[in-house]
């Protein structure tokens, strides 16, 4: 019982130093002009997704969104953040070039609902390519963004057009 | 010993479900924009740049050390790097730092990097960052210029801090 004891701690101690020093040596791949594994993807995925919800279940719900409010946000959107998460009605392109790689939110959409995209966008998402906004974007801006978020692969027709025209709504 | 083992299995499980749990659960603060603590912030730079001078080759800039090498770099720089890592002659830039970890602000605190390690993480990014490859938008030559000059931070010559600034690209 003793010896299992001690294999037990020293697992706890060597294992957490063998993975400091794995990094520190420089072992760790670290170029983003790679794929991310699957195995890699689906656990970085949900732990993400388990953080957020976490941390969005205080958000209060969202003010109800009428097309003024998607038509802001898209605004925003288009402004801001399709340099990255990709073009407003443009074609599909794998993004390469960071890792984990953007999600292409026109094509894809997003499983998050309106508070957790508002708590992504305002707090960012660590360790990745997402900044925090919250000090660039007023509260009103942030729901409209959320808003449109939620609706950005099934977008009302005509919709992207209005977004586009240059004259504010 | 049999018994040690044993133990020492448990043990490697027990921390690996442990680790899982806390994640799965949502434990894990994730948010970007708040400072990296002192020691994780150490453990994170030093381990990333064990990593460049372990995997980057160690190569000469085959580029003169002109200033026209520089102004050229300093170009490239002006149009695609000080979003996020800071214009020469401003205060940082607020957008680097709502990243996790933050942009590093190179006009003001210069690099340790090497020009060969510069010239290797902005051709191939450094994943878990907002550092993105730019090797697919720039062609080698061009990344060994922007490296010439990101390198020579904060101690670049006035006169090529006048000549990005002339006719800078559009």
């Amino acid at each position: 019982m003793k010896k299992f004891a001690l294999g037990f701690v020293a697992a706890i101690v060597v294992l957490p130093i063998g993975c400091m020093a794995y990094f520190a040596l420089g072992f760790s791949q670290i170029r983003a002009d790679a794929k991310p594994s699957a195995l890699e993807t689906s656990i970085l995925q949900s732990v993400v997704r388990a953080s957020v919800r976490r941390s969005a279940a205080v958000v209060p719900n969202p003010p109800a969104a009428n097309e003024d409010a998607v038509l802001a946000g898209g605004k925003l959107y288009v402004a801001g953040c399709q340099g990255c998460h990709g073009e407003l009605g443009g074609t599909y392109e794998q993004d390469r070039d960071h890792f984990p790689p953007v999600p292409e939110l026109p094509h894809t959409g997003t499983q998050y609902s309106e508070p957790e995209l508002y708590w992504i966008v305002k707090h960012g998402i660590r360790m990745t390519g997402m900044s925090a906004y919250g000090p660039f974007y007023s509260e009103k801006e942030l729901w409209s963004l959320a808003a449109f978020l939620r609706r950005i692969e099934k977008l009302p027709p005509g919709m992207i057009e209005k977004i586009r025209t240059k004259k504010t709504g | 010993m049999k018994n040690f083992i044993a133990g020492f299995i448990a043990g490697t499980f027990l921390l690996i479900f442990g680790v899982l749990i806390y994640l799965r659960l949502g434990l894990l603060d994730i948010r970007s924009g708040i400072p990296v603590p002192a020691l994780t912030a150490r453990f994170l730079y030093s381990g990333i740049h064990a990593s460049v001078r372990r995997t980057a080759p160690k190569l000469q800039n085959p580029l003169p050390q002109t200033d026209e090498t520089l102004i050229a770099g300093g170009k490239l720089y002006l149009n695609d790097c000080v979003g996020c890592h800071g214009e020469p002659g401003k205060p940082s830039s607020d957008f680097g730092a709502t990243f996790y970890p933050p942009a590093p602000q190179f006009p003001i605190h210069g690099t340790n990097y090497s020009e060969a390690e510069v010239f290797w993480v902005a051709k191939h990014g450094i994943r878990r960052t907002g550092m993105a490859a730019q090797g697919s938008s720039y062609t080698d030559p061009k990344l060994w210029s922007l490296a010439a000059f990101i390198s020579r931070f904060p101690n670049l010559p006035p006169k090529v801090l006048e000549g990005i600034q002339q006719n800078a690209p559009k």
